[in-house]
């Protein structure tokens, strides 16, 4: 039986996101035509202490911020934070 | 309008910054607002802050917020700098002027760009405790 295509996704942590999970960045596969929120399921699964933040997480790609529904690229780079807090 | 968006680790020169200003003969209000860390945060005293920023994003959403801006009201220019890593209390880590014909709009579009940065603007603050 032939697997699902894969994309490879490029997650970055900031702010405290990259103490909790001990890397700024990381690497993670995808079933092709995943969205955001399944992406962020999968990046909860792997970092678990990131799931306590679940419902606050800001999630953007590239240098845009996305909602869940948002379907993903192959190459695709995604970053994940806490509530913003210029000034 | 003109922008000019600053992200820098060096101390905010307030003296310079107003020395460079360039207005022209219609503008009758410049507003000027400084972010200063206090001494204290969540009720402990600390000695500074550590700022973190996702530059091209911050840019970005910058970008954003001043193209809103230019929609809704009638600046004739608008400069910010905002520190990035160690800034020691009693520093000034955001600075902002806004130039218009009339103070109405000025500080509205002041007021309106903090608020925004505050909600969209990827920086993060890491306070240094004693």
């Amino acid at each position: 039986m032939q697997s699902k295509p894969h994309m490879k996704l490029n997650v970055r942590f900031w702010s405290y996101f990259a103490d909790v999970t001990g890397c700024r960045e990381t690497a993670i596969e995808a079933e092709a035509g995943s969205t955001l929120g399944q992406l962020h399921d999968l990046v909860c699964k792997q970092f678990p202490k990131l799931a306590d933040a679940r419902k606050s997480t800001l999630k953007v790609v590239g240098v845009d911020y996305q909602d869940d529904d948002f379907v993903l690229s192959d190459r695709d780079e995604v970053s994940l934070f806490p509530p913003v807090q210029g000034g | 309008m003109k922008t000019a968006l600053t992200l820098s680790p060096d101390p905010i020169d307030e003296a310079a910054l107003a020395k460079a200003r360039s207005i022209s003969d219609d503008m009758g209000a410049v507003v000027t607002f400084s972010g200063v860390v206090r001494g204290r945060e969540d009720e402990a005293a600390i000695t500074s802050i550590d700022y973190e920023s996702f530059d091209d994003m911050t840019k970005r959403q910058f970008e954003l917020i001043f193209t809103e801006i230019e929609q809704r009201l009638p600046i004739e220019s608008i400069r910010l700098v905002h520190r990035t890593g160690i800034v020691q209390v009693n520093e000034s880590s955001l600075w902002v002027e806004v130039v218009a014909a009339h103070r109405a709009e000025a500080f509205d579009a002041c007021q309106y760009l903090i608020d925004q940065m505050k909600l969209r603007v990827p920086i993060w603050k890491k306070p240094i405790v004693t």
